[in-house]
């Protein structure tokens, strides 16, 4: 699952050299110029930050992987964008809405607050890896029959930190379960829901 | 047809789409990846108001790994949808307010973009500001338009916005007494969870647009008419979407931009907006003032309104800014005069119910404010001015008004609790209200297609997008109720241009009044076909036969009978039903009904105002999905809880910048802060709505914040003025 290199080949500037300079700068792009023949496509090409990379190793939902991540790159990102685990959402990349909730060694963690570089030797649980096959988790069941996710937009991240929950506490109240999923915002207000669920699925798995 | 003659309708159904929507495989717009791909990002104005006198983005440009920085001078692109009253481009010289779109930038990745944007160079030349809308309509202030900051257009965005019936002055001479006050209301954003994304991509002259949008339909209206191109080389494609309540309706300047950009470089492109840009590049809830004037007798029955108001529509005009709560009182003799008005503030346009829950609670603070000071309870007041007839003379489709605040009442034990406002025991006080909302339902245009498959299993088209309200989950119980089949052998697909029939648009609580009667016409299409080749196997005529539960049969005979599959095991390709539906109804009127209550216990040394218990009582009509409607009417209260006492976007003065555009910061509720909402349908069969079906999506915010506003005036017998009802100005009300 290694990334490409990136910063080899042609660079920007060499780019706009060759086109004669400045020439999206001059370029006038307007509504009567959209004619797809008129248009210059630039060329593909894959130029990347030189700023620093280094490798992880992690396991996310029991499998291995190693990760070339950049410095700067967050966990949500890496998981969404390097192994495709688009589960994990983004709602507000700064801490505050919980859509990015993951488990990591058995806590509920905003995953757009740990840099990917510090994932070294963690576990990491996403939405994907709840299901054992064809097997949803009690809490999915529970979400779907008790309708959980209005836009479903925090939905994985309401039944990470629920999942979180019942691995500590498998008889939760429902004071419990406020408390560990009010760090997962849910903008449709299906709290009633969300919270049912949670206290249906510890029920289930009594 | 009667309720209880139902299969499918009226269940509690979970969405046939919940399993992907719990397992992570639902994609939504910023999910898609595609080879190539860019990112990109957008350069807000820092200042309210100021001419562009330069852009240098060559240091942007020269940032190893940027592709392209589009701006107002290298890229005039109308758009049509963010400016109903004045032209508005996708980049405008001069800004007009702070978050005001300047640049875009793609890259490599989303990082360089960011990088990029603080590289681009700008010269502004400052211009003087207006913030307050009041102001704004003074004749000296900064004039934002050269025509001035009334915000004058066409048809639907006129202004001022007048509306009046009966005789005004005969109204106030009949009244015992004249009440007179001024309600506030503050901008709030939509804050739905999911930012907004768009992916472009072309292929030769087409494009493709992955949007998350509200209306497929008219965001390939938009973007082909902004971008000069024909409807059949835009396709706009929306599976899952992760929020909206009003802000993603039609194409926005970011769709505009990613087409752009992606048409410059020549690879796809994903913007994505921050979550600060989407608290200010968009738009949230209008502010409001108004100004009543209200006659009632001695027993509260209201004589005469006359409504003042001003609403900041911020620098652009996207909606009306109309100011609705008076829609939901039998009010004999009525004016209203709303100015919608430009402002150098982020925009105020559509947010769930738009008009509505602001001024619900204003005219709802003001009618619990006439029966204290005229000694009557609040709840004989509300009964008593309820609507019996739409605008004072036009009978309504259906109304269950009086059944909602009856049995929503006995629900919460209104005549038990309520007491004396301030009468309750300290320092957490006790306090109980209630208030009068709704919302329009409206009939128009839908489209709806369904094959039906030799192996009794159907497809079903439409165009619609699930905002999250389970409008697929609704197609498709419609769709099985009106064939006759089971549910679990409909499929839909729905949300993408090239393959669904048109939709509307998902906005304005009209899906279901919309596009349901187009899918109920498809159904009635494609069975004729059914029972015209069942009809020699059954020996029967065509017109004597029906379908359900996936059987056709002899009506006068049900012994006579046919699985689908039996029936048309000789169908080799598959029958196909299509129908487009327009309904109109003539001298009647529609509107969906709600009656909320809550209680409260406010504590009085903090200020704090915890909310104990939530009974919202509705009538939509007949609900289609119990699960689904249920968790809407749920949802509507948890916004109104949060705009009557957290919620504003806080604008520092000096600056114009808006100060808290972050969740934390703009106090959305969180699962602490939200009680158990108990909800109540009734449920009067509509004669004009699908399966007598009614508005759902909008009508439980508009009278939630009114509700809690005047619990709180019970616990602490002071009337607060101006939402958000913060503690500070509980506490300044009750040390007074």
């Amino acid at each position: 699952m290694e990334e490409e290199v990136k910063g080899k080949g042609v660079s920007r500037r060499d780019f706009l050299k060759g086109l004669g300079g400045g020439a999206i700068g001059t370029a006038v792009i307007s509504t009567g110029l959209l004619d797809p023949g008129k248009v210059e496509a630039y060329p593909t090409e894959s130029i990347g930050t030189s700023r620093g990379k280094s490798a992880v190793n992690l396991k996310v939902n029991g499998k291995a992987y190693r990760l070339e991540v950049e410095h700067r790159e967050t966990l949500a990102e890496a998981l969404r964008d390097q192994l495709g685990f688009t589960g994990t959402k983004i709602g507000c990349d700064r801490g505050e809405c919980g859509a990015c909730t993951v488990v990591i060694n058995g806590r509920n963690i905003y995953s757009c607050s740990q840099l990917a570089v510090w994932m070294q030797g963690k576990e990491i649980l996403t939405i994907e890896g709840l299901a054992r096959g064809e097997k949803l988790d009690p809490l999915q069941e529970a979400f779907i029959e008790g309708d959980g996710p209005q836009c479903g937009f925090c939905t994985s991240g309401q039944i990470m930190s629920g999942k979180a929950l019942l691995m500590r506490n498998s008889n939760p109240t429902e004071a419990h379960v406020k408390k560990e999923l009010s760090g997962n915002l849910c903008r449709c207000g299906n709290y009633n829901r969300e919270v049912a669920a949670v206290l249906a699925a510890a029920a289930k798995g009594r | 047809m009667a309720q209880q003659q139902f299969s499918v309708v009226g269940k509690k159904t979970p969405r046939i789409d919940a399993y992907e929507r719990v397992t992570g495989q639902a994609q939504y717009a910023g999910d898609y990846q595609l080879p190539n791909m860019l990112y990109a990002r957008v350069l807000r104005s820092p200042y309210p108001h100021a001419k562009i006198v330069s852009i240098d983005a060559s240091k942007a440009e020269k940032l190893p790994g940027v592709k392209a920085v589009i701006h107002h001078q290298n890229s005039q692109v109308p758009w049509a949808s963010g400016g109903l009253t004045q032209k508005r481009m996708i980049f405008n010289n001069p800004v007009r307010y702070v978050g005001d779109a300047v640049a875009a930038v793609a890259a490599t990745d989303r990082h360089i973009a960011e990088d990029a944007l603080s590289l681009i160079e700008v010269k502004y030349e400052k211009l003087p500001h207006v913030l307050d809308a009041n102001e704004a309509l003074k004749p000296d202030a900064p004039k934002i338009y050269p025509k001035g900051n009334l915000s004058v257009g066409d048809g639907r965005v006129s202004a001022p916005i007048t509306e009046q019936w009966g005789d005004l002055e005969k109204g106030f001479k009949e009244a015992d007494k004249i009440f007179e006050d001024t309600y506030i209301s503050k901008h709030v954003n939509n804050a739905q969870l999911e930012r907004r994304a768009s992916l472009a991509k072309w292929d030769g002259g087409k494009l493709t647009v992955w949007a998350s949008t509200q209306g497929v339909s008219n965001t390939r209206t938009d973007i082909a008419k902004d971008l000069g191109l024909p409807l059949s080389k835009v396709r706009v494609i929306c599976k899952y979407m992760g929020g909206g309540f009003g802000n993603k309706n039609q194409a926005q300047d970011y769709d505009l931009m990613t087409a752009v950009l992606a048409r410059v470089t020549g690879q796809p492109v994903k913007l994505e907006f921050t979550r600060e840009d989407d608290f200010i590049g968009m738009h949230g809830r209008w502010a409001s003032e108004q100004r009543y004037k209200v006659g009632v007798k001695n027993d509260g029955t209201i004589t005469a309104v006359d409504f003042y108001g001003v609403t900041n529509m911020g620098a652009y005009r996207k909606q009306t800014g109309d100011l609705g709560g008076c829609d939901f009182y039998q009010i004999p003799n009525f004016k209203k005069v709303v100015n919608p008005t430009h402002t150098n503030t982020v925009i105020g346009a559509n947010y769930r119910a738009p008009s509505y829950p602001e001024s619900v609670f204003g005219f709802a603070s003001m009618l619990d404010q006439i029966a204290y000071e005229l000694g009557v309870n609040p709840y004989d007041l509300f009964l008593r001015n309820r609507a019996r007839l739409s605008k004072g003379k036009i009978p309504f489709t259906s109304n269950a008004q009086e059944e909602c605040i009856i049995e929503g009442a006995k629900r919460i034990g209104w005549k038990e609790k309520w007491h004396k406002p301030g009468a309750a025991p300290g320092p957490k006080k006790h306090g109980i209200g209630m208030a009068l909302g709704g919302y329009p339902f409206r009939l128009g245009l839908g489209a709806a297609t369904i094959r039906v498959n030799p192996d009794g299993t159907a497809h079903v088209l439409v165009g619609v997008v699930d905002i999250g309200t389970g409008a697929k989950s609704t197609m498709a119980i419609v769709a099985a109720e009106a064939l006759g089949i089971p549910l679990s052998q409909i499929q839909l697909t729905n949300g993408d241009t090239d393959v669904t029939p048109f939709s509307i648009g998902e906005s304005g609580s009209r899906t279901t009044s919309f596009t349901a009667p187009a899918v109920i016409a498809a159904a009635e299409d494609v069975r004729k076909q059914i029972f015209s080749i069942a009809a020699p196997e059954l020996k029967a005529k065509a017109e004597d036969l029906d379908l359900k539960d996936g059987i056709v049969f002899v009506k006068s005979d049900p012994a006579q009978k046919l699985p689908l599959n039996k029936a048309l095991r000789r169908v080799e390709s598959e029958l196909i039903g299509r129908a487009t539906t327009n309904p109109t109804w003539k001298g009647v009127d529609g509107k969906s009904f709600a009656a909320h209550f809550a209680e409260v216990e406010v504590d009085i040394f903090t200020g704090q105002v915890r909310i104990t218990r939530y009974v919202a009582a509705h009538d939509s009509g007949t609900i289609i999905n119990r699960l689904a409607a249920e968790s809407q009417m749920k949802g509507g209260v948890v916004q109104g809880i949060g705009m009557a006492l957290t919620e504003e976007l806080l604008t520092d003065r000096p600056t114009a910048i808006p100060i808290n555009p972050n969740y934390r910061d703009a106090k959305i509720p969180t699962h602490l802060e939200v009680p158990e909402v108990e909800v109540i349908f009734i449920e009067p069969y509509d004669p004009y709505g699908p399966f007598g079906g009614k508005s759902v999506g909008e009508p439980p915010i508009t009278p939630a914040v009114a509700t809690v506003a005047n619990a709180i005036f019970n616990a602490t017998g002071k009337r607060i003025k101006e939402i958000p009802i913060t503690p500070d100005k509980i506490l300044r009300a009750v040390q007074v």
